[in-house]
């Protein structure tokens, strides 16, 4: 019993620690070129995807290494371009046609589209999957990214079990999705949303057939059955092992350049370092604990390449407790801790996070705020003048965190910071991360002080500021401000681009006065790719790398 | 006979009863949802609260257990609450794969274990038995993850003569199944070496050399019987053991097996697939144990079952 006991210890650990380094997708490099050769026309590409997957169901996936698949075997209405990340056409012929008042837009799709297994694709496949999103019966958890259409909310929070057929065929036929005819699909939207392009190049919206999920019922993303229209096929899954994927010879841009990707499932960081060095993996990600062995060693060095983020994570404080309920503690707690020396001595790969709460590479960072500068000087000053100065309830307060060694680290960093710089000694509080999770959910038992991240699901400052701190989203800070609310929903209106940004900004600076929150760093990556892998466009909110180039990438002969 | 083992297998399914109301009520007494794991990526209220209401696990917790043990009794284990896929075929599809590094390394274990018990004990302070007892302290004392990471480093990166890790091939089985052996090999050593001692010590194997046997046949039908008493009942327990999976093992080589599993969804409170690998262990470790039982009686006359 021991020694089960002590196995699920180190699982545990183990676990966490090897979900960090799958955290932190994307990077921005220029498109990468293999050395010398030609691709290899029968080029196959093995890479590491980490875990076995919980879901492939575009309408229910959420997590990094779930999406890497939808995307390799779907593609939406419109795609990213990499390097403005804004919304371009992908099975859209053409960008949308968006009414006046922003609340209808209709997509015309590409002539001639077909499915991997050649049968034609029509704007009836999106309706069916964008619906099967908003129906409550598919349980999806993403689904909430799409109640900014018109009845999907109502439909999507009804009890299947409950409601008569009568009744929730109404709430289908309520929300406002619609395919005018074989190529065209309207949206309702229940209020001006700008940014609704890029919504639709989610999973959420791929296309479903629906002889698959006829066939397939319950268990339609085997191979047989999930069948998609994006730039690979998925072609065996041999569970908890590997995933295979076939280049799809009809997709629409042309052949892709792989012949086939082989993705297996290595949940140890330190295994896969060591089966990249035997050339079994073609393209890994580095985590921190292998930097020193890449740095040293000057083919690794030469493999290396930077791959930026799409995670800002933050210091929490509750602001609806003593002393955070005093903006003056809440400014003197986050500019007392150095976030440069964070990133160099603990943190190791990674950004500082001097420039608010949106990452570099996402529209809407803004390099210039400076509201959470560190200044221990003006922090004790701001200290002092606070309700709280010298009182017992600045000590000894309870810094909660999701228990597992590397969060371990940068508490500690941040505990020694705050006692150099400010004299108040915090005590840390790790504890199980499944627990900590339902702690930081509700604002009953938000813990005093605690430590979160946020990744970005479509690059819009929207999915930032309106989903993480209007009042009415997630927020669970206690912080709300009305003027903060006010900016965020009238920038979500907003059909002028430059405006919306300028008015987002605005938002973002009063978040980071206001300090509901301090930001800790941006994170980043590092990714060894083998000499003989090229075509790789990388942006920071890349689920697999190359995620909007994945047919550009090939390989040439294996050297 | 035959009565004592129906007996014993009737008292199987109380047993595992017990053993399923106490997995049931610790599982749920753990804080968490299954539904909203990753704190950096919250699930709006509603949809947390939609999907426990589909899955029923907002009702109370005695009409979850009811409803779940009517399934169980219609042998439906239910689905997983995070995977697409049920409990069963989880089980079926990865416990096979546990069960077969299980019993290659119980088998290596046991060729290797029994003779260098059995030498060491007959030749003493020799340096076979010195060599033994190092062997049985290493695969004591040094974690299998830590023997694993330096054999793939030696073996596989170093050396090349086997695959890294995954599974498929016998090439790809042999590091697992060598290091899973290597702990259960150091305890068979030791048990087998220590009851081999004892048994040459016995009264009766005094008596039997004062007959004059030979040698080999004391060995062989006097001490080596009785020796067995002891090694026959850590088996059991051992093959329920190394079947049940190994999840540091499976973790480290990418084994598809079901003890990656079994930890993986305490730790993110599927509580479906929780209560079926539980009960799976269960009624593997009870049958190991019945098993041991019988063979007991077959071994030793003294502890005849029937009576």
């Amino acid at each position: 019993m021991l020694t089960r006991a002590l196995a699920l210890l180190v699982a545990i650990a183990l676990v966490t620690a090897a979900c960090d380094t799958q955290t932190g997708p994307g990077p921005v490099a220029p498109t990468a070129a293999a050395e010398g050769g030609q691709p290899d026309p029968n080029g196959e590409l093995i890479t590491n995807m980490g875990s076995e997957p919980d879901t492939i169901d575009p309408h229910r996936a959420s997590f990094v290494g779930e999406i890497a698949v939808i995307m390799s075997v779907f593609e939406g209405l419109m795609t990213l371009d990499p390097k403005t990340l804004k919304a371009v056409p992908a099975a859209a012929a053409k960008d949308p046609v968006v009414s006046a008042d922003s609340k209808t837009w209709t997509f015309t799709l590409r002539d001639g589209l077909k499915f991997s297994d050649g049968t034609p694709l029509t704007a009836r496949d999106f309706e069916r999957g964008f619906l099967r999103t908003c129906d409550p019966a598919t349980l999806g958890d993403y689904s909430f990214v799409l109640y900014i259409i018109e009845g999907c909310e109502d439909w999507n929070l009804m009890d299947p079990r409950k409601a008569t057929a009568a009744e929730l065929a109404a709430a289908r036929g309520r929300t406002g999705v619609k395919a005018l005819d074989e190529k065209t699909i309207e949206f309702k939207l229940r209020e001006p949303a700008a940014y609704f392009g890029s919504i639709a190049y989610m999973w959420v919206g791929m296309p479903v057939k629906a002889e698959s999920l006829e066939k397939g019922g319950e268990q339609w993303t085997e191979p047989a059955t999930y069948i998609g229209n994006g730039p690979f096929k998925l072609v065996e899954w041999r569970h908890n092992q590997e995933m295979v994927f076939e280049r799809n010879e009809l997709y629409w841009r042309g052949v892709p350049k792989l012949k086939r990707w082989t993705r297996v499932m290595y949940n140890e960081g330190a295994v896969a370092f060591a089966a990249y060095r035997a050339n079994d993996l073609d393209v890994i990600g580095v985590a921190a604990e292998d930097l020193r062995v890449v740095e040293s060693d000057p083919e690794l060095k030469a493999q290396a390449s930077d791959v930026s983020g799409s995670c800002t994570f933050y210091v929490g404080f509750n602001a609806s407790k003593p002393p955070f309920d005093d903006v003056k503690v809440r400014q003197a707690f986050a500019r007392s801790f150095d976030r440069v020396s964070y990133v160099n001595d603990v943190q190791k790969l990674g950004t500082p996070a001097n420039g608010g709460f949106i990452p570099p590479g996402i529209p809407g960072h803004d390099p210039n705020d400076e509201e959470q500068k560190f200044d221990p000087a003006a922090a004790k000053g701001l200290l002092a003048a606070s309700t709280y100065a010298g009182q017992q309830v600045l000590q000894n307060m309870r810094f909660t965190y999701s228990s597992n060694a590397r969060t371990k680290t940068r508490v500690e960093f941040l505990q020694q910071q705050w006692k150099t710089n400010l004299g108040i000694e915090v005590v840390p509080d790790p504890i199980d991360s499944t627990a900590y999770a339902q702690l930081v959910k509700s604002p009953e038992t938000l813990p005093l002080m605690f430590i979160l991240g946020w990744c970005a699901d479509y690059p819009h400052p929207q999915n930032w500021l309106t989903t993480v701190f209007h009042s009415g989203s997630l927020s669970r800070t206690g912080w709300t401000n009305p003027e903060f609310d006010q900016l965020t929903r009238q920038a979500d209106q907003d059909p002028d681009e430059a405006k919306a940004l300028e008015t987002y900004q605005k938002a973002s600076r009063i978040l980071s006065r206001e300090a509901p929150v301090a930001w800790l760093y941006y994170d980043a990556g590092k990714r060894l790719t083998k000499p003989w892998v090229g075509g790789i466009t990388t942006t920071p909110i890349d689920a697999t790398f190359g995620q909007f180039r994945l047919w550009e990438i090939y390989v040439t002969k294996k050297g | 006979m035959l009565t004592y083992v129906v007996r014993r297998v009737l008292l199987l399914f109380p047993t595992l009863f017990v053993v399923a109301v106490i997995v049931f009520a610790l599982a749920h007494a753990a804080p968490g949802s299954p539904f909203d794991p990753n704190p950096d990526r919250p699930l709006p209220p509603q949809t947390v609260e939609r999907l426990n209401r589909y899955y029923g696990v907002d009702r109370p917790l005695y009409e979850q257990f009811a409803m779940y043990m009517g399934n169980l009794v219609r042998l439906d284990l239910g689905r997983s609450l995070v995977q697409d896929r049920t409990v069963a075929q989880i089980i079926g599809q990865q416990f096979p794969v546990s069960a077969q590094l299980g019993l290659q390394a119980l088998f290596l274990a046991l060729a290797i274990a029994l003779p260098l018990g059995v030498i060491s004990a007959l030749r003493q302070n020799s340096a076979i038995d010195h060599g033994g007892i190092l062997l049985a302290t290493l695969g004591t004392t040094v974690p299998s993850f830590v023997v694993a990471i330096f054999a793939i480093y030696l073996f596989g990166l170093n050396l090349g003569l086997v695959p890294l890790v995954g599974w498929g091939t016998p090439k790809h089985m042999i590091l697992p199944t060598a290091i899973l052996a290597l702990g259960a090999t150091a305890f068979l050593t030791r048990i087998t070496r220590a009851s081999m001692l004892e048994a040459i010590r016995q009264d009766y194997v005094r008596t039997a050399r004062s007959k004059g046997l030979s040698e080999q046949t004391i060995v062989v039908w006097h001490v080596l019987r009785n020796a067995m008493i002891p090694v026959a009942t850590i088996i059991g327990p051992a093959t329920a053991a190394l079947v049940t999976g190994s999840f540091i093992i499976e973790w480290f080589f990418a084994i598809p097996g079901i003890g990656r599993e079994f930890v993986l969804s305490i730790n993110r409170r599927d509580y479906p697939l929780i209560m079926g690998v539980y009960l799976l262990y269960a009624l593997i470790i009870a049958v190991a144990n019945l098993v041991v039982d019988i063979v007991y009686g077959l071994i030793d006359p003294r502890i005849r079952v029937s009576k």
